[in-house]
């Protein structure tokens, strides 16, 4: 049950961060295409669990940690960057 | 029995996330301006990211007692969520995208009268880059 | 054994002189002198030894693998030089105690003197030929600090530079022939060299090793053509002069002559070379030594002339013309020596040396003039001193040599064309300096100087007169000795005499007697011949030749190196794609025997998404903001496709520099233009689109080929080792801090120095800030967004914890303290971007660059204290203990150096960062502002 649950969840993530990839591709804005990294990030986060359940491995978590952590700090400083120039003033 | 169910949640778990996440994702690509778009990812990703995670915990609590590890990523993600898309509005409404007709809401960011400006911060037209 | 000692002892020495300071003139000396006292008792001990025959031999092991050992020996030529180094160096500082000035610095020069004597006895002791070249580049290395003694003057600094340069590149030279001698013999064992004659002159790599090792000894030795360094050497101070010049430094190369004499005359072409070279540096050198005004200038083209001689006589086919060149450079010491210190004295006392100023200085300093008259007379091979003796054996070899076939008459003639000469150039020294009518316009009213700076000359002279009177007695013992291990045979007959009867050479020597007094008298006629020819100064046509060299080189760097990033990547590309394309024409099909994983949709996903965002990020590069985007995707795909294959550390690794490089570049983007203009021309982006596409396709086929084929890589070796000897389980950290920590320290040095040198640039750097964005929007007015200045403040704890949580568990689990480091610097760097520097800096009051500094000491410190426990460097003791919610944790030494990685990285970062941050705080220029400064 898990395995066939596990394969569906992969393929709808696989599958979302190809929408994100396209909107990052084609913009138009720029908030438009930090929009779409960012999610991609968030999506990566739930693929590397995904992993994890799948190796059955639990060492995979401190990968998605990070990818929490960094996507969000990335994000906030392209954001910044947009409003303010300058990131770290 | 008991492991029936609970495996049932975690299967649950990871489809339910599966679909918020693509769900989300297919707002992001289909809505019509930025800020219709800002709501996909924001919420609904953010949900289906902490639904998997919320399995994932499950799953690996099974057998080897409660684990918090995937709580702490599942936190993470609800406390800064909400910070990057207030963020993106926030760039968003400075670069003055244009809404949709059918968005709704009249932001001051948005009007078209000259903004007052401190003398700090006035426009400088076309300056030139250093 | 007490062999070392001979050379320990004056490097000591060269130690003892800085312990006192310059005020304390007599104590310097004396405490100077008594160590190189001690060795020469210890090789006069020897001696008796030596002379009946005996080698010693001392050896140690140095350098194994190369071939090196630290191997001494002494024998009748190393006792023979030994005695002239240590004995002649004594009483050179005697001679400096008083020569020098008071303003001279005396324990810098006994200092530089030492150093120098210890090299010399290093190369005349030297029992390996690898062990003689390291002496022989320290004789370059000290010398040169002794002729720039005077480094205020700019002739001591050029002059050396050049003998340094000369004797350096002769010292190159001489490496490369000794290797392939030692490639010849096997060894470089001296005594298996030596023995090994017929070996090494049948090899086809005799010629090029004869001639390199003879660049080396002509170099040193100051043989044409090398020998215009000499003159200029002559800018060092006197004493430095008289040793180097008499007894060391330029003996060092006829001695090297005399040394690899067994293994490598005999030859046709060692008899030409050298005894040509030798002939014509005799008579080229004694004929402008007696065109010099200076005296010392005199006396250093003497020098070469004399060294010539020597030279000429190691060349000549037979046993006696050796020995007469070891009884010559013997009777050159002395004599020389003596006559350095005669100028010295004069030059000291009257203020000069130009010898058209001097005069009839026989009153004023009666006892100077009659040493030096008996040395030069020596010099000039007068009857009944000891250059006579020398002279005659020189003389009678010469009408023995059969070199030049039927124009074998030519030698003997032109050797004595060279006495002539040189008794020519002795007579006016001293003729034109002592006699004549007094001198009147001396910079000083000259004296006589102290009794002790003419006590060496004393000595120096007697030993002329002694060795003069009854050879025999004096040297023969010591002559045997030299010979023995020059020739390794027993000394042929000779008669160690003044009197051998009437013959042809006592005509010869006549013949020079009377030439040279005759051209004395006619020099004016040589002196006009000699104006005819323009004037041409060695050191400047050198220094030329050098500049047109750097000129040289420097435009054919710059035709390489043009500045354009470009065009390196070009080179680097085609270079790549050549080499590597090449290797690939050889297979005979791509795909190896191991069958490719199956291919699934998200892999075909990941795979379509990172080639497509790498695609983008080259197509979009002149909009960089979008470009950077494309970019992070990138980096995203490339960590979950390590993910994916089960590499979470590496996963891990490329986010966090992912992250930092992308905050990097929008700092560094804010200075920069928003849009490149359109640069490349069509042809261009042709090339490299071709290029481009050509690199990885070669790269992709190269992977493609590796990784379809069974590869025994050394992985296994650390999966086997990782948790019994570096106890972690996660073997990628384990590498990182035990298998490879000396790797890891080296690289976490060079990030903490590159850090600091970028906060060096950076600190007074402010650049001007533009106030609108580059399609002229204002900034927005909100400096720190509450929510943004909130959230992250909260979230700090949170993410120290985690960065501490990657760090503990690094050694087993994935994590680690690079990782963590990266973690923690990215936190600091969310608080620095939410809050702003200043409010950042308020609440972190403390520097970054000794957090950097403290974490390599920290490693540094970490991996000398398994030397505590007497293991090697970074040796890693290791227990485990279990820690609640964290999970089980090794507690390693290794943690200790992870600290001092941990810590360098934050510290570094951090310095980058927020220094690249800080450039535009403080004066950011509003409308107002800049309308005052414009």
């Amino acid at each position: 049950m898990i395995d066939t649950a596990l394969w569906i969840a992969l393929a709808l993530f696989c599958a979302a961060i190809v929408l994100n990839f396209y909107r990052a591709l084609v913009g138009p804005s720029l908030p438009d295409r930090v929009l779409a990294v960012d999610t991609m990030y968030m999506n990566s986060i739930a693929l590397i669990v995904l992993f994890g359940i799948w190796v059955n491995n639990k060492d995979y978590f401190e990968a998605a940690l990070l990818i929490a952590m960094l996507g969000f700090v990335s994000t906030i400083a392209i954001c910044k960057y947009l409003l303010r120039g300058d990131i770290i003033e | 029995m008991l492991d029936t169910i609970i495996e049932g949640a975690i299967a649950f778990m990871l489809i339910a996330g599966g679909a918020f996440a693509f769900i989300g994702s297919l707002g992001l690509t289909h809505l019509k301006d930025f800020y219709m778009r800002l709501h996909g990812p924001s919420k609904t990703t953010t949900l289906g990211v902490g639904c998997t995670l919320i399995g994932s915990l499950i799953y690996f609590s099974r057998e080897d007692g409660p684990i918090i590890q995937e709580l702490l990523i599942t936190i993470f993600a609800f406390i800064t969520a909400p910070v990057s898309a207030h963020m993106l509005a926030k760039s968003a409404l400075h670069h003055k995208l244009k809404p949709d007709p059918r968005t709704r809401g009249n932001p001051v960011e948005l009007e078209s009268e000259k903004p007052k400006h401190t003398v700090e911060e006035a426009p400088q037209g076309d300056s030139p880059l250093p | 054994m007490s062999l070392p000692l001979i050379v320990l002892l004056p490097l000591l020495g060269s130690l003892v002189p800085l312990l006192s300071s310059n005020r304390q003139r007599n104590l310097n000396a004396w405490s100077t002198a008594l160590l190189p006292a001690i060795a020469l008792g210890i090789v006069i001990a020897h001696a008796p030894g030596v002379v009946a025959g005996e080698v010693y031999h001392s050896s140690m092991s140095w350098v194994p693998q190369l071939g090196l050992d630290l191997a001494f020996r002494l024998d009748g030529l190393s006792l023979l030089f030994l005695l002239l180094i240590l004995g002649i160096g004594l009483l050179i500082i005697l001679y400096a105690r008083y020569y020098l000035a008071p303003e001279d610095s005396m324990p810098r020069f006994y200092a530089y003197l030492m150093l120098f004597m210890t090299s010399m006895i290093g190369i005349v002791m030297a029992d390996n030929l690898l062990l003689l070249w390291v002496f022989w580049e320290l004789t370059s290395l000290s010398s040169f600090l002794l002729i720039g003694y005077w480094y205020q003057q700019s002739e001591a600094r050029r002059g050396a530079r050049m003998a340094l340069a000369v004797t350096g590149m002769g010292g190159l030279a001489m490496l490369a022939g000794f290797l392939l001698i030692g490639h010849i013999v096997g060894t470089y064992d001296m005594q298996t060299v030596l023995d090994s004659r017929d070996l090494i002159q049948a090899d086809p790599r005799y010629l090029p090793a004869l001639l390199l090792v003879l660049l080396g000894a002509f170099t040193k030795s100051a043989q044409f053509p090398f020998h215009f360094w000499l003159p200029h050497a002559m800018a060092a101070p006197t004493p430095v002069s008289a040793f180097l010049h008499s007894a060391t430094m330029v003996k060092a190369g006829v001695f090297l002559l005399a040394r690899l004499h067994p293994a490598l005359a005999g030859s046709q072409l060692w008899l030409y070379i050298v005894t040509l070279t030798g002939l014509v540096t005799m008579i080229y050198a004694a004929y402008f030594a007696l065109l010099k005004y200076d005296l010392k200038g005199v006396l250093a083209f003497s020098t070469v002339s004399h060294l010539g001689l020597i030279t000429m006589l190691f060349g000549l086919d037979s046993k006696l013309a050796v020995v007469a060149g070891l009884f010559h450079i013997i009777n050159h010491a002395t004599f020389k020596a003596a006559l350095f210190m005669s100028s010295g004295i004069i030059d000291h006392e009257t203020g000069t040396r130009d010898i058209r100023k001097l005069s009839g200085l026989r009153r004023s300093m009666p006892m100077t003039a009659a040493l030096a008259g008996l040395a030069a007379a020596s010099m000039a091979g007068v009857p009944l001193l000891n250059g006579f003796i020398s002279k005659e054996m020189m003389l009678t070899e010469t009408l023995e040599s059969g070199l030049l076939g039927g124009l074998a008459w030519l030698i003997p003639v032109l050797a004595t064309l060279g006495s002539v000469l040189s008794v020519a150039y002795s007579l006016r020294l001293i003729r034109n300096v002592f006699f004549g009518p007094e001198a009147k316009e001396l910079p000083k009213t000259p004296h006589e100087a102290p009794f002790p700076m003419r006590l060496p000359m004393l000595i120096l002279v007697g030993l002329c007169i002694v060795i003069g009177l009854i050879p025999a007695v004096i040297v023969s013992g010591l002559l045997d000795a030299a010979a023995r291990a020059t020739i390794l045979a027993p000394r042929p007959e000779l008669q160690l005499s003044i009197w051998h009867g009437f013959n042809l050479p006592l005509l010869m020597s006549a013949i020079a007697l009377a030439g040279g007094v005759g051209i004395y008298t006619v020099r004016r006629n040589l002196f006009n011949f000699q104006r005819q020819f323009p004037q041409r100064n060695a050191l400047m046509i050198f220094e030329h030749s050098v500049r047109r060299l750097l000129q040289w080189t420097q435009v054919t760097i710059d035709r390489l190196e043009n500045g354009s990033l470009q065009r390196y990547m070009l080179w680097l590309i085609v270079a790549v794609l050549f080499l590597t394309g090449s290797g690939l024409l050889d297979l005979d099909q791509l795909q190896g025997s191991r069958q490719p994983q199956p291919l699934d949709g998200l892999l075909l996903a990941g795979a379509g998404i990172t080639i497509l965002a790498g695609l983008g990020t080259a197509i979009l590069h002149r909009r960089r903001l979008v470009s950077l985007m494309m970019l992070s995707v990138v980096g995203l795909m490339v960590s979950l496709a390590f993910a994916r294959f089960s590499a979470p550390d590496l996963a891990l690794t490329q986010l966090a520099v992912e992250v930092v490089t992308v905050i990097l570049l929008m700092l560094a983007l804010f200075f920069l233009p928003q849009r490149t203009p359109k640069e490349s021309s069509g042809a261009r982006v042709v090339r490299d689109v071709l290029l481009a596409a050509g690199f990885g396709g070669v790269v992709a086929s190269l992977n493609y080929a590796l990784l379809t084929r069974p590869m025994d890589s050394i992985s296994g070796f650390f999966l086997d080792n990782s948790v019994s000897g570096g106890g972690g389980h996660n073997v990628v950290n384990v590498i990182l801090v035990d298998f490879r920590g000396f790797d890891t320290l080296g690289e976490i040095t060079v990030l903490c120095i590159a850090a600091i040198g970028i906060y060096k640039l950076l600190n007074r750097l402010r650049l001007f800030m533009p106030s609108s964005d580059s399609e002229g929007r204002p900034w927005s007015r909100d400096l720190h967004p509450m929510l943004l200045a909130t959230v992250s403040q909260s979230l700090l704890p949170l993410a120290l914890l985690v960065s501490v949580f990657i760090f503990l568990r690094g050694h087993n689990e994935p994590g680690g303290g690079f990782i963590a480091g990266l973690v923690t610097a990215v936190a600091l760097i969310l608080l620095y971007i939410a809050r702003g520097v200043d409010w950042a800096q308020q609440r972190l009051s403390f520097q970054y660059q000794p957090i950097a500094v403290t974490g390599v000491a920290i490693a540094t410190l970490t991996g000398l204290g398994s030397w505590l426990f007497g293991h090697n460097f970074l040796t890693s003791a290791f227990g485990h203990f279990s820690i609640p919610y964290i999970g089980e944790i090794e507690l390693a030494t290794a943690m200790l150096f992870d600290l001092g990685v941990y810590l360098t990285v934050v510290g570094a970062t951090l310095m980058i960062l927020a220094n690249l941050g800080k450039l535009t705080t403080r004066h950011r220029p509003s409308k107002e502002n800049e309308k005052e400064t414009v």
